[in-house]
Protein backbone atom coordinates (compact mmCIF):
# COMPACT_ATOMS: atom_id res chain seq x y z
CA UNK A 1 0.00 0.00 0.00
CA UNK A 2 1.09 3.04 -1.00
CA UNK A 3 0.07 6.29 1.34
CA UNK A 4 0.80 10.03 0.99
CA UNK A 5 0.06 11.78 4.25
CA UNK A 6 -0.78 15.19 4.60
CA UNK A 7 -0.88 17.21 7.78
CA UNK A 8 -3.46 19.79 8.17
CA UNK A 9 -2.81 22.38 10.81
CA UNK A 10 -3.11 25.56 12.17
CA UNK A 11 -4.60 27.71 14.90
CA UNK A 12 -8.18 27.16 17.14
CA UNK A 13 -10.83 27.55 14.48
CA UNK A 14 -9.63 27.66 11.24
CA UNK A 15 -11.37 24.73 9.77
CA UNK A 16 -8.92 21.69 10.55
CA UNK A 17 -11.60 19.28 11.35
CA UNK A 18 -13.79 20.29 9.44
CA UNK A 19 -11.22 20.65 6.35
CA UNK A 20 -10.89 16.61 7.22
CA UNK A 21 -14.48 15.70 7.03
CA UNK A 22 -15.17 17.37 3.79
CA UNK A 23 -12.67 14.58 2.13
CA UNK A 24 -12.26 11.90 4.32
CA UNK A 25 -13.86 8.63 2.76
CA UNK A 26 -14.23 7.59 6.80
CA UNK A 27 -15.54 8.80 9.71
CA UNK A 28 -13.18 11.29 10.89
CA UNK A 29 -10.75 9.19 13.87
CA UNK A 30 -10.47 12.02 16.76
CA UNK A 31 -7.92 10.06 18.69
CA UNK A 32 -8.21 12.17 21.96
CA UNK A 33 -7.36 10.05 24.86
CA UNK A 34 -9.31 10.43 28.34
CA UNK A 35 -6.90 10.36 30.85
CA UNK A 36 -7.64 6.88 32.92
CA UNK A 37 -7.16 6.78 36.65
CA UNK A 38 -3.85 4.94 36.70
CA UNK A 39 -2.70 7.52 34.02
CA UNK A 40 -4.47 10.71 34.85
CA UNK A 41 -1.48 12.63 36.27
CA UNK A 42 0.70 11.86 33.28
CA UNK A 43 -2.54 12.57 30.87
CA UNK A 44 -3.34 15.37 32.13
CA UNK A 45 -0.13 17.09 30.94
CA UNK A 46 -0.11 14.82 27.59
CA UNK A 47 -3.23 14.37 25.67
CA UNK A 48 -2.61 12.61 22.87
CA UNK A 49 -5.58 14.36 20.65
CA UNK A 50 -5.53 14.93 16.38
CA UNK A 51 -7.75 13.78 13.96
CA UNK A 52 -7.41 11.29 11.59
CA UNK A 53 -9.36 11.27 7.22
CA UNK A 54 -8.27 8.77 4.57
CA UNK A 55 -9.41 8.81 1.11
CA UNK A 56 -8.61 6.08 -1.06
CA UNK A 57 -8.05 6.09 -4.64
CA UNK A 58 -7.27 2.68 -6.05
CA UNK A 59 -6.46 -0.46 -4.46
CA UNK A 60 -3.15 0.08 -2.99
CA UNK A 61 -2.99 4.12 -2.76
CA UNK A 62 -4.16 6.51 -0.26
CA UNK A 63 -4.28 9.73 1.07
CA UNK A 64 -3.94 10.22 5.27
CA UNK A 65 -4.95 13.13 6.30
CA UNK A 66 -3.45 14.03 9.75
CA UNK A 67 -5.13 17.36 11.59
CA UNK A 68 -3.16 18.64 15.01
CA UNK A 69 -4.23 19.36 18.24
CA UNK A 70 -6.27 22.67 18.02
CA UNK A 71 -4.69 23.68 21.24
CA UNK A 72 -1.57 25.92 20.81
CA UNK A 73 0.49 23.58 22.86
CA UNK A 74 3.37 21.79 20.84
CA UNK A 75 3.76 18.45 22.14
CA UNK A 76 5.60 15.15 21.40
CA UNK A 77 2.26 14.67 18.67
CA UNK A 78 3.24 17.88 16.70
CA UNK A 79 6.97 16.18 16.39
CA UNK A 80 5.70 13.02 15.62
CA UNK A 81 3.01 14.15 12.92
CA UNK A 82 5.20 16.97 10.92
CA UNK A 83 8.12 14.32 11.55
CA UNK A 84 6.29 11.78 9.01
CA UNK A 85 4.21 13.87 6.58
CA UNK A 86 4.94 14.60 3.15
CA UNK A 87 3.34 18.25 2.99
CA UNK A 88 1.62 19.92 5.42
CA UNK A 89 -1.48 22.63 4.89
CA UNK A 90 -1.92 25.79 7.32
CA UNK A 91 -5.06 26.83 7.87
CA UNK A 92 -5.72 30.35 8.89
CA UNK A 93 -8.74 32.58 9.59
CA UNK A 94 -8.33 35.63 7.47
CA UNK A 95 -11.11 37.29 9.41
CA UNK A 96 -9.11 36.78 13.34
CA UNK A 97 -6.29 38.50 13.20
CA UNK A 98 -5.70 37.99 16.72
CA UNK A 99 -4.85 34.28 15.33
CA UNK A 100 -1.94 35.30 12.78
CA UNK A 101 0.58 35.34 15.78
CA UNK A 102 -0.71 31.63 16.31
CA UNK A 103 -0.39 30.83 12.98
CA UNK A 104 3.14 32.17 12.93
CA UNK A 105 4.64 29.95 16.18
CA UNK A 106 2.99 26.90 14.18
CA UNK A 107 5.03 27.99 11.05
CA UNK A 108 7.73 28.21 12.53
CA UNK A 109 7.93 25.25 14.60
CA UNK A 110 7.34 23.16 11.47
CA UNK A 111 9.49 24.80 9.45
CA UNK A 112 12.22 24.34 12.32
CA UNK A 113 11.57 20.21 12.09
CA UNK A 114 10.81 19.93 8.50
CA UNK A 115 11.37 21.21 5.01
CA UNK A 116 8.47 19.37 3.29
CA UNK A 117 6.43 21.27 1.11
CA UNK A 118 3.72 23.36 2.44
CA UNK A 119 0.65 25.91 1.53
CA UNK A 120 -1.32 28.44 3.33
CA UNK A 121 -5.19 27.96 2.84
CA UNK A 122 -7.29 31.14 4.30
CA UNK A 123 -10.23 30.37 5.47
CA UNK A 124 -13.49 32.63 6.41
CA UNK A 125 -12.32 34.86 3.69
CA UNK A 126 -16.19 35.13 3.08
CA UNK A 127 -16.28 37.36 5.95
CA UNK A 128 -16.51 40.97 5.89
CA UNK A 129 -13.72 41.50 8.09
CA UNK A 130 -11.65 38.87 6.28
CA UNK A 131 -8.03 40.44 5.57
CA UNK A 132 -6.92 39.78 1.48
CA UNK A 133 -4.31 37.06 0.51
CA UNK A 134 -2.00 39.97 0.20
CA UNK A 135 -2.28 41.53 3.51
CA UNK A 136 -2.05 38.51 5.15
CA UNK A 137 0.99 37.31 3.75
CA UNK A 138 2.73 40.36 5.45
CA UNK A 139 1.03 39.78 8.35
CA UNK A 140 2.15 36.12 8.26
CA UNK A 141 6.17 37.40 7.75
CA UNK A 142 5.86 36.71 3.88
CA UNK A 143 7.68 39.71 2.78
CA UNK A 144 9.16 38.41 -0.28
CA UNK A 145 7.00 37.15 -3.20
CA UNK A 146 9.88 34.54 -4.29
CA UNK A 147 10.07 32.98 -0.68
CA UNK A 148 6.29 32.78 -0.30
CA UNK A 149 4.14 29.13 -0.48
CA UNK A 150 1.12 28.76 -2.06
CA UNK A 151 -1.60 31.33 -0.75
CA UNK A 152 -4.98 29.99 -1.27
CA UNK A 153 -8.64 30.34 -0.21
CA UNK A 154 -10.66 27.44 0.85
CA UNK A 155 -13.90 26.77 2.69
CA UNK A 156 -13.61 23.48 4.81
CA UNK A 157 -17.12 23.23 4.62
CA UNK A 158 -16.80 22.25 0.92
CA UNK A 159 -15.60 19.18 -0.59
CA UNK A 160 -15.06 20.67 -4.18
CA UNK A 161 -12.80 23.36 -2.22
CA UNK A 162 -10.69 21.05 -0.36
CA UNK A 163 -10.32 18.91 -3.01
CA UNK A 164 -8.88 21.95 -4.89
CA UNK A 165 -6.56 23.02 -1.95
CA UNK A 166 -5.15 19.24 -1.93
CA UNK A 167 -4.74 19.51 -5.59
CA UNK A 168 -2.53 22.54 -4.86
CA UNK A 169 -0.40 21.03 -1.95
CA UNK A 170 0.16 17.84 -4.04
CA UNK A 171 0.86 19.66 -7.24
CA UNK A 172 3.21 22.29 -5.28
CA UNK A 173 5.08 18.98 -3.91
CA UNK A 174 5.67 17.52 -6.92
CA UNK A 175 7.18 20.98 -8.04
CA UNK A 176 9.70 20.37 -4.94
CA UNK A 177 10.77 17.15 -5.89
CA UNK A 178 9.07 15.27 -3.04
CA UNK A 179 9.32 12.01 -5.13
CA UNK B 1 -10.62 44.77 1.47
CA UNK B 2 -10.19 46.41 4.74
CA UNK B 3 -7.31 46.29 6.97
CA UNK B 4 -9.12 46.86 10.25
CA UNK B 5 -10.10 45.50 13.71
CA UNK B 6 -9.70 45.89 17.73
CA UNK B 7 -6.48 46.74 19.10
CA UNK B 8 -6.92 43.74 21.66
CA UNK B 9 -6.85 41.22 18.74
CA UNK B 10 -3.89 42.82 16.60
CA UNK B 11 -1.80 44.92 18.82
CA UNK B 12 -0.62 48.39 17.89
CA UNK B 13 3.19 46.97 17.80
CA UNK B 14 1.77 44.23 15.46
CA UNK B 15 0.44 46.75 13.38
CA UNK B 16 3.08 48.77 13.15
CA UNK B 17 5.34 45.74 12.08
CA UNK B 18 2.95 45.34 9.58
CA UNK B 19 2.82 48.69 7.95
CA UNK B 20 6.69 48.78 7.58
CA UNK B 21 6.93 45.50 6.51
CA UNK B 22 4.44 45.89 3.58
CA UNK B 23 5.94 49.44 3.26
CA UNK B 24 2.15 50.97 3.34
CA UNK B 25 1.32 53.91 2.25
CA UNK B 26 -1.52 55.36 3.71
CA UNK B 27 -3.68 56.57 7.20
CA UNK B 28 -4.19 54.78 10.22
CA UNK B 29 -7.19 55.34 11.89
CA UNK B 30 -7.30 54.41 15.98
CA UNK B 31 -10.67 55.20 17.52
CA UNK B 32 -10.47 54.87 21.64
CA UNK B 33 -13.32 52.48 23.02
CA UNK B 34 -14.32 54.27 25.91
CA UNK B 35 -17.32 52.52 28.34
CA UNK B 36 -18.69 55.89 29.30
CA UNK B 37 -21.02 56.37 26.27
CA UNK B 38 -21.28 60.22 27.32
CA UNK B 39 -17.34 60.51 26.96
CA UNK B 40 -16.88 62.37 23.21
CA UNK B 41 -15.21 59.73 20.67
CA UNK B 42 -11.56 60.09 20.79
CA UNK B 43 -9.82 59.61 17.29
CA UNK B 44 -6.01 59.10 16.74
CA UNK B 45 -4.29 59.46 13.38
CA UNK B 46 -0.93 58.59 11.91
CA UNK B 47 -0.12 58.86 8.55
CA UNK B 48 2.65 56.21 6.97
CA UNK B 49 4.45 56.76 3.47
CA UNK B 50 6.56 53.55 2.92
CA UNK B 51 6.11 52.05 6.15
CA UNK B 52 7.45 55.14 7.68
CA UNK B 53 5.76 57.45 9.80
CA UNK B 54 5.51 60.78 9.15
CA UNK B 55 2.79 62.61 10.59
CA UNK B 56 0.15 62.10 13.37
CA UNK B 57 -2.53 64.10 15.30
CA UNK B 58 -5.69 63.55 16.73
CA UNK B 59 -7.44 65.83 14.07
CA UNK B 60 -8.21 65.68 10.30
CA UNK B 61 -8.27 69.42 9.68
CA UNK B 62 -4.51 69.76 8.88
CA UNK B 63 -4.13 71.97 11.41
CA UNK B 64 -2.64 70.37 13.73
CA UNK B 65 1.21 71.14 12.90
CA UNK B 66 0.43 74.94 12.22
CA UNK B 67 -1.05 74.78 15.77
CA UNK B 68 1.75 73.39 17.71
CA UNK B 69 4.32 75.98 15.42
CA UNK B 70 2.04 78.65 16.79
CA UNK B 71 1.72 77.48 20.42
CA UNK B 72 5.40 77.23 20.51
CA UNK B 73 6.01 80.86 19.62
CA UNK B 74 7.71 80.06 16.16
CA UNK B 75 5.30 81.38 13.88
CA UNK B 76 1.84 83.00 14.12
CA UNK B 77 -0.23 79.93 13.51
CA UNK B 78 -2.65 81.99 10.74
CA UNK B 79 0.72 82.32 9.39
CA UNK B 80 1.59 78.87 9.36
CA UNK B 81 -1.67 77.88 7.68
CA UNK B 82 -1.65 80.23 5.10
CA UNK B 83 1.75 79.40 4.14
CA UNK B 84 0.39 75.63 4.16
CA UNK B 85 -2.43 76.61 1.86
CA UNK B 86 -0.61 78.44 -0.46
CA UNK B 87 1.63 76.15 -1.77
CA UNK B 88 1.20 73.60 -3.60
CA UNK B 89 0.26 70.14 -2.03
CA UNK B 90 3.28 68.40 -2.96
CA UNK B 91 5.65 69.20 -0.24
CA UNK B 92 5.36 68.86 3.60
CA UNK B 93 5.16 72.43 5.02
CA UNK B 94 7.93 71.73 7.70
CA UNK B 95 10.37 71.83 4.32
CA UNK B 96 8.53 74.72 2.88
CA UNK B 97 9.15 76.92 6.19
CA UNK B 98 12.64 75.66 6.04
CA UNK B 99 13.29 76.52 2.87
CA UNK B 100 11.78 80.45 3.23
CA UNK B 101 14.27 80.37 6.45
CA UNK B 102 11.23 80.62 9.14
CA UNK B 103 12.11 77.20 11.44
CA UNK B 104 15.12 75.46 12.06
CA UNK B 105 16.33 72.30 11.08
CA UNK B 106 16.29 71.63 15.11
CA UNK B 107 13.18 73.28 15.70
CA UNK B 108 11.50 70.51 13.12
CA UNK B 109 12.93 68.13 15.21
CA UNK B 110 11.40 69.28 18.30
CA UNK B 111 8.41 69.31 16.24
CA UNK B 112 8.37 66.09 15.28
CA UNK B 113 9.31 64.85 18.37
CA UNK B 114 6.37 66.42 20.19
CA UNK B 115 3.58 65.05 17.15
CA UNK B 116 5.01 62.05 16.02
CA UNK B 117 7.20 60.02 19.16
CA UNK B 118 5.35 61.43 22.11
CA UNK B 119 1.64 61.66 20.51
CA UNK B 120 2.38 57.83 19.22
CA UNK B 121 4.11 56.44 21.60
CA UNK B 122 1.34 57.44 23.74
CA UNK B 123 -1.21 55.60 21.92
CA UNK B 124 0.83 52.01 22.96
CA UNK B 125 -0.90 52.22 26.45
CA UNK B 126 -4.25 52.05 25.30
CA UNK B 127 -6.06 49.37 26.34
CA UNK B 128 -8.51 48.74 23.50
CA UNK B 129 -9.35 50.41 20.46
CA UNK B 130 -10.74 50.17 16.88
CA UNK B 131 -8.38 50.46 14.12
CA UNK B 132 -8.55 50.80 9.98
CA UNK B 133 -6.02 51.48 7.80
CA UNK B 134 -7.01 53.12 4.82
CA UNK B 135 -4.20 52.69 1.96
CA UNK B 136 -6.33 55.34 -0.65
CA UNK B 137 -5.75 58.23 1.76
CA UNK B 138 -3.26 61.48 0.14
CA UNK B 139 -0.41 61.98 2.30
CA UNK B 140 -1.36 65.31 4.76
CA UNK B 141 1.60 67.79 3.50
CA UNK B 142 0.14 70.60 5.82
CA UNK B 143 0.41 67.80 8.65
CA UNK B 144 4.04 66.84 7.95
CA UNK B 145 7.35 68.24 9.05
CA UNK B 146 9.12 66.47 6.12
CA UNK B 147 11.05 64.25 8.85
CA UNK B 148 9.89 60.52 9.11
CA UNK B 149 10.60 57.46 11.42
CA UNK B 150 10.73 53.22 10.89
CA UNK B 151 7.35 51.98 12.09
CA UNK B 152 9.32 49.66 14.31
CA UNK B 153 11.74 52.65 15.72
CA UNK B 154 8.47 54.15 16.91
CA UNK B 155 7.72 50.85 18.66
CA UNK B 156 11.06 49.62 20.11
CA UNK B 157 10.92 53.32 22.07
CA UNK B 158 7.19 53.12 22.81
CA UNK B 159 7.74 49.08 24.23
CA UNK B 160 10.70 50.18 25.73
CA UNK B 161 9.12 52.61 28.38
CA UNK B 162 5.69 50.72 28.51
CA UNK B 163 4.73 50.39 32.23
CA UNK B 164 1.28 48.02 31.66
CA UNK B 165 1.63 44.83 29.41
CA UNK B 166 -1.62 43.52 30.75
CA UNK B 167 -2.81 44.14 26.90
CA UNK B 168 0.11 42.60 24.91
CA UNK B 169 -0.09 39.31 27.45
CA UNK B 170 -1.32 37.08 25.02
CA UNK B 171 0.84 38.49 22.07
CA UNK B 172 4.14 37.79 24.43
CA UNK B 173 6.35 34.68 23.33
CA UNK B 174 6.06 31.59 25.60
CA UNK B 175 8.32 30.96 28.40
CA UNK B 176 8.80 27.47 26.43
CA UNK B 177 9.58 28.74 23.19
CA UNK B 178 13.27 29.86 21.99
CA UNK B 179 13.94 33.14 19.88
CA UNK B 180 15.59 32.93 16.31
CA UNK B 181 17.06 35.17 14.04
CA UNK B 182 15.23 35.98 10.88
CA UNK B 183 17.95 38.45 9.31
CA UNK B 184 21.52 38.44 7.75
CA UNK B 185 23.87 39.39 10.06
CA UNK B 186 23.47 42.15 12.48
CA UNK B 187 20.54 44.26 13.48
CA UNK B 188 20.45 47.66 11.83
CA UNK B 189 18.18 49.00 14.64
CA UNK B 190 19.77 50.65 17.51
CA UNK B 191 18.89 48.19 20.27
CA UNK B 192 19.46 48.55 23.67
CA UNK B 193 21.63 46.55 26.39
CA UNK B 194 19.16 43.97 27.36
CA UNK B 195 17.84 43.58 23.65
CA UNK B 196 21.56 43.19 22.38
CA UNK B 197 22.06 40.42 25.18
CA UNK B 198 18.59 38.79 24.42
CA UNK B 199 19.60 39.08 20.29
CA UNK B 200 22.86 36.82 21.32
CA UNK B 201 20.50 33.83 22.36
CA UNK B 202 18.18 34.32 19.03
CA UNK B 203 19.57 30.64 18.03
CA UNK B 204 16.20 28.98 18.11
CA UNK B 205 17.27 25.90 20.59
CA UNK B 206 17.59 27.72 24.06
CA UNK B 207 13.52 28.05 25.79
CA UNK B 208 13.00 32.13 26.87
CA UNK B 209 12.91 30.84 30.83
CA UNK B 210 16.65 29.31 30.26
CA UNK B 211 17.39 32.49 28.98
CA UNK B 212 16.50 34.08 31.78
CA UNK B 213 17.55 32.18 33.75
CA UNK B 214 20.91 32.88 32.06
CA UNK B 215 20.58 36.38 31.72
CA UNK B 216 19.72 37.33 35.38
CA UNK B 217 16.44 38.67 34.48
CA UNK B 218 12.87 37.99 35.83
CA UNK B 219 10.98 35.70 33.12
CA UNK B 220 8.18 38.59 32.48
CA UNK B 221 10.54 40.91 31.51
CA UNK B 222 12.59 38.65 28.86
CA UNK B 223 9.91 37.80 27.04
CA UNK B 224 8.62 41.49 26.78
CA UNK B 225 12.34 42.05 25.64
CA UNK B 226 11.83 39.40 23.12
CA UNK B 227 8.69 40.64 21.92
CA UNK B 228 10.22 43.74 21.12
CA UNK B 229 12.48 41.69 18.75
CA UNK B 230 9.74 40.05 17.20
CA UNK B 231 7.88 43.48 16.40
CA UNK B 232 11.26 44.72 15.27
CA UNK B 233 11.14 42.19 12.50
CA UNK B 234 14.62 40.84 14.06
CA UNK B 235 13.56 37.46 15.17
CA UNK B 236 10.69 34.94 15.47
CA UNK B 237 9.36 32.74 18.19
CA UNK B 238 9.71 29.11 17.65
CA UNK B 239 8.10 26.79 19.70
CA UNK B 240 9.82 24.19 21.18
CA UNK B 241 8.76 20.61 21.99
CA UNK B 242 8.17 20.91 26.10
CA UNK B 243 10.32 19.14 28.53
CA UNK B 244 7.33 17.43 30.43
CA UNK B 245 5.62 16.55 26.90
CA UNK B 246 9.36 15.09 25.45
CA UNK B 247 9.75 12.83 28.84
CA UNK B 248 6.01 11.70 28.17
CA UNK B 249 6.88 10.44 25.08
CA UNK B 250 5.55 6.96 24.63
CA UNK B 251 8.92 5.72 24.66
CA UNK B 252 9.65 7.12 28.13
CA UNK B 253 6.49 6.22 29.79
CA UNK B 254 5.20 3.24 28.41
CA UNK B 255 2.63 1.31 26.96
CA UNK B 256 -0.50 3.09 28.99
CA UNK B 257 0.09 6.34 26.77
CA UNK B 258 0.52 4.09 23.46
CA UNK B 259 0.38 6.05 19.95
CA UNK B 260 -2.95 5.68 18.37
CA UNK B 261 -2.24 3.45 15.53
CA UNK B 262 -3.05 5.62 12.88
CA UNK B 263 0.37 7.82 13.62
CA UNK B 264 2.70 6.59 10.62
CA UNK B 265 5.87 4.51 11.05
CA UNK B 266 7.99 6.32 9.30
CA UNK B 267 8.23 8.88 6.32
CA UNK B 268 9.10 6.96 2.57
CA UNK B 269 8.63 9.17 -0.78
CA UNK B 270 5.64 8.51 -2.89
CA UNK B 271 6.08 7.73 -6.39
CA UNK B 272 4.91 10.30 -9.32
CA UNK B 273 2.28 8.06 -10.16
CA UNK B 274 1.08 7.97 -7.45
CA UNK B 275 0.71 11.37 -7.64
CA UNK B 276 -0.57 12.00 -11.11
CA UNK B 277 -3.49 9.64 -9.73
CA UNK B 278 -4.13 11.31 -6.75
CA UNK B 279 -4.33 14.93 -8.86
CA UNK B 280 -6.86 12.74 -11.20
CA UNK B 281 -8.61 11.55 -8.44
CA UNK B 282 -9.27 14.92 -6.70
CA UNK B 283 -10.11 16.90 -10.23
CA UNK B 284 -13.05 14.86 -9.98
CA UNK B 285 -14.39 16.06 -6.71
CA UNK B 286 -13.82 19.39 -7.58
Amino acid sequence: MEIMRLVVTGPVGAGKSTFIRSVSEIAVVDTDRQATDETSLIKQKTTVAFDFGRLAFGPEMALHLYGTPGQSRFDFMWDILIQKAHAYILLVAAHRPREFVDARRIRAFMRQRSQVPMIIGLTHMDSPNAWDIENTAIALGYLNADKCPPIITVNPNEAASVAQAIITLVQHSMQNCLV
Amino acid sequence: MAVTGYLSEFSLAEIFSFLEQGNKTGLLTICVLSEDQSKKRENHYVWFNQGRIVAASNRLDQHGLANMIGQRGWLGEHTALRVAQTCAATMPIGLILKTQGLLTVEQLKLLFYAQVMRQVCALFSLKDGWFQFDGKVPLPFAEMTGLNAPATEVTLSALRVLKDWSALASKLPEPSSAIKGIIEGKPQQKLNQSEWHLWEFANGTLALHTIAKQLQLPLEKAQQIAFRLVTAGLVEEVPLVTVSSVASRPEATGPEIAVPETVPAEATAVSHSFLHNLVGFLKGKV
